[in-house]
């Protein structure tokens, strides 16, 4: 597997370059996993250590950034949605901001930021000592062993992870209001649900699912591209963090568009 | 992996809650040590720091990583606010208030959205960085050799980084804030077409000068915790070239759950438990 980077042609040629490689590893990456599922050749192995150990990491902190949010929510919403004449909203809005957008960039972030990080530092460790060109040497393909079971275990993990940051966040933003603020859990539960449908938590999870496989992809790729002793690994997941967060953020604005075109809003005025 | 025998003993079940607290006095002490030789590492290393300015905002541009820090924050920040725009305008529309759209921009983009979404860019590039150099520089017993040669590495290394880092956060945040506040009014205004002149009144009615200025001390705040726990991640990394990239990790999601636990702590401290609307005379 070649992924070394032509001669540096200037910023914007490496830009090229660098995007060009990532997309080749992106389809390469997708062969690979039809070849496994084909040939029944999947690790379960590396399948169940990667989840197990994505899943170990991401929790507590997700859990942790959950909650300052959801309070952070209803301190905004609360209060200044009365003050619009909207009393008894903050249902609707925990259901639009914790359910569509906060839960899945909650994920993004762990994901890339906490596993990706580690997954980096790991592959990128790996491919230093040359471990990978040895397993490459022994006819095991890089992609289809260390790859392709990373992906799918980002992906389960960024969909149950983000069903966890909705229940969370949830309670939390509801526990603040009604407790803290004091205002009518009624008037809340009622107008969440009202206002939250089955489809917003069906897009959610598809956005966890791809941002997850982002994720995992942009680290596996960094990763598997280190070179140069420890000062490169590290640089290795410093570059994968920061790009694996830009594409994150600009994918959530691509499928929040592409949803909302696709399905109109609900809700009784 | 080794198997591990059903009974276990108290002492060693205690074991990561007595290491954990072991890490968290050693951190501190850090911090503690970082902030105290902050004077004479401004006086006496000064073209350092000004190094590590030059560093954190431009530094290392690889255009897909986003061309220096400056280009990441801009691009997260206008991502974000694009998203705040277009939401917004979906939400408000939903009980016919989206002329106010404005009011968002000014509001939530100031008060939370630019702090928190320049923070994390900023950890994820300069803070990982950071961890990243100091963590080499420990791996290869560089920092061991400052000492031997009566270099005080603390000092030299991390309180500059510090110094740098609210030197450059300043220009830095303000790009990020100009970009939130752009793109919120160019997705309102040319996407959801709402007339520019309805969202500038809501919006100059709510934006407030001692909003931006709160605003800006949070994100001095942020960025100084992320420089200080990823510099300390750096300093102690062990574990060879892995063990640099895990505590890059390790350190990333510390700094992200203290931003957001400082972020309502700080929300609470300057705008109270029930913040009134500015323009509105509520």
């Amino acid at each position: 597997m070649n992924l070394a980077a032509p001669p540096a042609r200037g910023p914007v040629g490496d830009a090229l370059n660098q995007a060009g490689l990532l997309l080749a590893f992106a389809v390469r990456t997708t062969a690979a996993a039809g070849r496994v599922v084909a040939r029944r050749r999947l690790s379960w192995r590396e399948l169940l250590e990667q989840t197990w150990f994505l899943a170990a990491v991401t929790t507590t902190p997700a859990v942790l950034v959950t909650i300052p949010l959801g309070v952070v929510v209803a301190l905004n919403v609360g209060s200044l949605a009365g003050q619009l004449g909207a009393e008894g909203y903050g249902g609707a809005v925990v259901a639009f901001v914790i359910v569509a957008q906060a839960a899945p960039l909650i994920c993004a972030l762990m994901i890339s930021g906490v596993g990706g990080s580690a997954m980096c530092a790991d592959l990128g460790a790996r491919t230093i000592r040359e471990e990978v060109d040895a397993l490459e040497v022994m006819g095991i393909p890089a992609v289809e062993r260390f790859v392709v079971p990373r992906v799918l275990a980002a992906v389960l993990v960024s969909t149950a992870l983000a069903c966890l940051v909705m229940a969370v966040g949830i309670g939390a933003s509801f526990t603040f209001q009604v407790a803290v603020l004091g205002d009518s859990p009624g008037s809340f539960l009622g107008s969440l649900t009202e206002f939250s449908r089955l489809e917003d938590f069906l897009v959610a999870e598809v956005k966890a699912a791809v941002f997850g496989v982002l994720a995992a992809l942009v680290s596996c790729f960094k990763g598997l591209t280190a070179k140069g002793g420890p000062g490169g690994v590290g640089h290795a997941v410093n570059e994968a963090v920061v790009l694996a967060f830009v594409l994150v953020f600009v994918a959530n604005t691509v499928l929040t568009e592409l949803y909302a075109a696709i399905v109109p809003a609900r809700g009784a005025y | 992996m080794t198997a591990r025998s059903l009974t276990v003993s108290p002492a060693r079940a205690l074991r990561p809650v007595v290491d954990g607290f072991a890490g968290l006095g050693t951190h501190a002490t850090f911090y503690g040590r970082v902030v105290r030789h902050l004077p004479t590492a401004v006086v006496r290393y000064w073209r350092h720091v000004l190094r590590h300015v030059g560093d954190i905002s431009f530094g290392s541009a690889s255009l897909l990583a986003g061309g220096g820090t400056i280009g990441v924050v801009f691009a997260m920040s206008a991502v974000a606010s694009t998203q705040i725009g277009l939401e917004g305008h979906r939400g408000l529309e939903l009980i016919g208030l989206s002329p106010m759209t404005g009011l968002l921009s000014a509001l939530v983009n100031t008060r939370e959205i630019a702090p928190v979404v320049a923070s994390i860019a900023l950890a994820a590039k300069v803070g990982t960085g950071f961890t990243a150099q100091l963590g080499a520089m420990r791996i290869s017993d560089e920092i061991d050799a400052l000492e031997t040669m009566a270099v005080p590495s603390l000092p030299f290394l991390v309180s500059t980084r510090m110094a740098a880092a609210f030197l450059s956060v300043i220009p830095l945040y303000l790009v990020g804030l100009v970009a939130s506040y752009a793109a919120t009014s160019l997705a309102v205004v040319h996407l959801k077409g709402l007339s520019a002149g309805t969202y500038d009144y809501w919006f100059h009615l709510l934006l407030t000068p001692s909003d931006v200025l709160f605003s800006l001390l949070k994100a001095i705040v942020f960025a100084l915790v992320i420089t200080l726990v990823h510099c300390a991640y750096g300093y102690y990394a062990t574990g060879g070239p892995e063990g640099v990239g895990k505590a890059a990790g390790r350190a990333l999601r510390t700094s992200i759950v203290a931003v957001t636990v400082l972020d309502v702590l700080l929300t609470i401290a300057f705008w109270g438990l029930r913040p009134t609307l500015p323009g509105l005379g509520a």
